[in-house]
């Protein structure tokens, strides 16, 4: 068993409403942490952090990262208390 | 497909309308492709090393196929003309409804030319046009005009839409901007001080015609399934209730502010975030022109409940910031409460400047005073009058703005052009060399964000056709480090998403110019495209839209050529006024100067530099010792006619 830690900003923590959750996960895997967050926060968590065409993270508009700034994807495994930031991703204006 | 072009010759008052020939289309797309390629022909019979305040520089206005069909997928307008301020190729986009408005008259195209005795502007409705007096207009910043002509000419046969420019544009301010409807800017490059130049105050458009849509059911189809995918994804809600302000966060998070004239990349105190503005400002959405399916628009009134600063702007109202308005008032010069912001939107706007380059001018000299490069007496020297310079101050900043529009002083007549051509000529007064706190890119063209962490987004702003920015070749797939996108379009490959490499980031860059090529002369918003652009693919998914609405069938590899196509004529633009490998370059502090904050600390251009560059002309096909298109390359893009001129300017490698 893992703790793993994340940070909603924007868009995202007004879908959880919290700018911090910790989860404890069975499997150190992103894909468990995707299902505990959608599982606590909702279908629009959902509909924001899971392409329903893919099954995989939604990638359109929207950016997470760890520590070191490298961007997750579902296949990827996670350390025990590592923290995992979930962003919009957006540019320009 | 008939599509109309109005010609204007200032100088006679001569106005003619003529039918673009379909083949125009097929070549060059239409939107900024066509707005290029009148540019092009124009300086073919006119010295393209003219003034670019004088009468021999042309301004083309165009919209795309793709605007006001009901496609869903925005609207952008597009100014063209040689920049004054760079002295290279110059355009701007803008949303509002002026754009549409435009097509509803007949028009899809509107190329200015000379230069009008008197103050005029340019009224047209439904294809009649006529030039009229503006006397009783010159003065006036951009909402006046606005709303002068819309009270002038009423609402038949439909709204009045304009495009306007302010005092700055009247006093030829090279960065000065032109905006849609008193509302949306076409801020970069100067086409403010075009219109000026040209005693063209204002365009205002009527009309209530129909467009050409040439297979309906397809154009229909294929807007409706556009919508189902935009409606299934949250992150689109997001982005409508924040707009691009959603990027703040993300931008903290890892350090892409441009703070204090970046001398650091993340914004100080706790109130600049998108949470905050939605909490004391955010009411609802709406869309900047029609023919939207996203509305990320939104207006604000300041109550003074907001903060206590918030105070002195009450009954403010205007558009929510975008990021770069952020950007450059919370970053470059450090401005930390949310009424502030907007405050600086609102002004820039009502001005018609460049919220880029104006900031990052102030910001320069701010930094001299902050490190005593100067003292009181310069500073008093530069104003006329004693003037603090103090970061996070915004009557410093405005006595600093209103001195570039009103041209009041020597300060804003040194930094009418920006901050690389305004320190320039300071360091020359001063015999001293100031230059290592002018921050620019390509051209001396500013942009508030940091680059140095991003090999892709620092080589546009060294490349980028109009100046240093990011929209010609956006680096999407570096910023957000979309492994997914870069295994798409090259062959499995991965770097193109990993910041620690060089390698795919000039290939990336020249990849997306060629889309947002297309993007733009669908005439479309990228916002669509940006909140997922690995499906709305301007070749394969936009080009079905482009298909049913002209009836122009092309493949996806096609649409890639026609891309790279339009994207040559530009670099063929500006290499005919003499740019080569030594123009494709940034200022030393991105150059050299390690970043000392954020997720990525230590990063300078030069890492990784030339060897970007060097990938860039390769997958350009462009020589690269000289930065110059080859024969061979043009040929392939059916540019014979380019290689021609080229080479008889000498500017073909
Ligand atoms: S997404 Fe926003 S900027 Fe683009 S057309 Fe729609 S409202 Fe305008």
């Amino acid at each position: 068993m893992i703790t793993v830690h994340t940070q909603f900003h924007s868009h995202f923590r007004e879908v959880a409403a919290t700018a911090r959750d910790s989860f404890e996960l069975d499997e150190p895997l992103v894909s468990e942490l995707a299902q505990r967050i959608t599982d606590k926060y909702g279908a629009k968590m959902k509909a924001l952090l899971i392409d329903p065409d893919t099954n995989e993270l939604n990638e359109r508009g929207t950016m997470f990262v760890d520590t070191k700034g490298r961007r997750i994807s579902i296949e990827d495994t996670l350390n025990d208390g590592e923290t995992i930031t979930f962003l919009v991703g957006i540019a320009g204006g | 497909m008939e599509s109309r072009l109005l010609r204007v010759n200032l100088t006679t008052g001569e106005l003619k309308s003529e039918a673009i020939p379909h083949q125009l289309f097929e070549r060059w797309i239409g939107g900024s492709g066509i707005n290029n390629w009148l540019m092009w022909e124009h300086f073919l019979t006119h010295d393209i090393n003219c003034d670019p305040r004088g009468p021999d520089n042309i301004f083309v206005f165009g919209v795309g196929p793709l605007a006001g069909t009901g496609a869903g997928s925005g609207i952008k307008g597009r100014i063209t003309f040689k920049s004054p301020c760079y002295g290279i190729f110059g355009d701007s986009a803008g949303g509002g409804k002026f754009p549409y408005m435009v097509r509803f008259s007949g028009y899809e195209y509107i190329a200015i030319t000379g230069r009008a005795p008197k103050p005029v502007y340019l009224h047209i409705c439904n294809e009649e046009a006529m030039l009229l007096d503006a006397s009783h207009l010159w003065g006036k910043d951009t909402a006046e005009t606005h709303a002068l002509l819309q009270k002038e000419h009423g609402t038949w046969p439909s709204k009045t839409h304009t495009l306007t420019i302010s005092q700055a544009g009247e006093n030829q301010v090279g960065i000065a901007g032109v905006v849609s409807d008193a509302l949306r800017i076409h801020a970069r490059c100067g086409g403010g001080a075009v219109m000026g130049s040209k005693n063209l105050k204002a365009i205002a458009v009527q009309g209530n015609g129909g467009l050409p849509v040439a297979r309906p059911k397809d154009m229909l189809s294929w807007s409706d399934d556009f919508r189902k995918k935009l409606d299934s994804n949250e992150a689109v809600y997001g982005f409508k209730r924040r707009g691009t302000l959603g990027a703040v966060e993300m931008y903290q998070h890892i350090g892409s502010h441009f703070w204090r004239n970046n001398q650091g990349n993340m914004f100080r105190g706790d109130e600049i975030r998108s949470d905050n503005w939605v909490k004391k400002y955010q009411k609802y959405s709406e869309v900047c022109s029609s023919d939207c399916f996203i509305a990320c628009d939104s207006k604000y009134k300041i109550d003074g409940t907001e903060s206590e600063t918030a105070k002195k702007y009450i009954g403010e109202t205007f558009r929510r910031p975008e990021y770069l308005t952020t950007g450059s008032a919370a970053g470059a010069l450090d401005l930390r409460d949310w009424s502030e912001v907007a405050h600086w939107g609102k002004i820039t706007n009502d001005y018609g400047i460049d919220n880029q380059d104006l900031s990052c001018s102030i910001s320069f000299l701010m930094e001299l005073k902050q490190r005593d490069l100067i003292s009181d007496r310069d500073v008093a020297e530069l104003f006329g009058h004693e003037q603090e310079l103090r970061w996070g101050n915004m009557e410093d900043v405005e006595a600093c703005v209103e001195s570039v529009v009103f041209q009041k002083n020597t300060f804003g007549q040194l930094f009418r052009d920006g901050p690389y051509f305004g320190a320039l000529k300071y360091s020359e007064i001063k015999g001293q060399n100031f230059m290592k706190y002018a921050m620019y890119g390509k051209g001396g063209a500013s942009f508030t964000e940091e680059m140095r962490p991003f090999p892709t987004w620092m080589n546009n702003m060294a490349v980028a056709s109009r100046g240093a920015d990011h929209l010609k070749g956006i680096g999407l797939i570096e910023k957000f480090q979309r492994k997914d996108l870069s295994k798409k379009y090259f062959n499995g490959r991965t770097e193109a998403a990993d910041l620690s490499t060089p390698l795919l980031k000039g290939a990336c860059t020249a990849l997306v110019e060629n889309q947002v090529a297309l993007l733009n002369s669908y005439g479309v918003c990228l916002f669509h495209w940006m909140l997922d652009p690995g499906g709305y693919t301007p070749q394969d998914y936009y080009g079905k839209a482009f298909a049913a609405i002209t009836g122009i069938d092309r493949t996806p590899e096609e649409l890639m050529r026609d891309g790279e196509r339009i994207c040559n004529l530009e670099k063929a633009i500006n290499s005919r006024i003499g740019l080569r490998r030594e123009h494709d370059t940034v200022c030393e502090r991105w150059m050299w100067e390690p970043t000392e904050e954020g997720m990525y600390p230590g990063k300078v251009a030069a890492d990784m530099f030339n060897t970007v560059l060097d990938e860039y002309y390769e997958w350009r096909g462009w020589e690269k010792d000289s930065g110059l298109q080859t024969r061979a390359k043009l040929t392939e893009l059916g540019l014979d006619d380019v290689a021609e001129v080229l080479a008889q300017d000498r500017a073909l490698a």
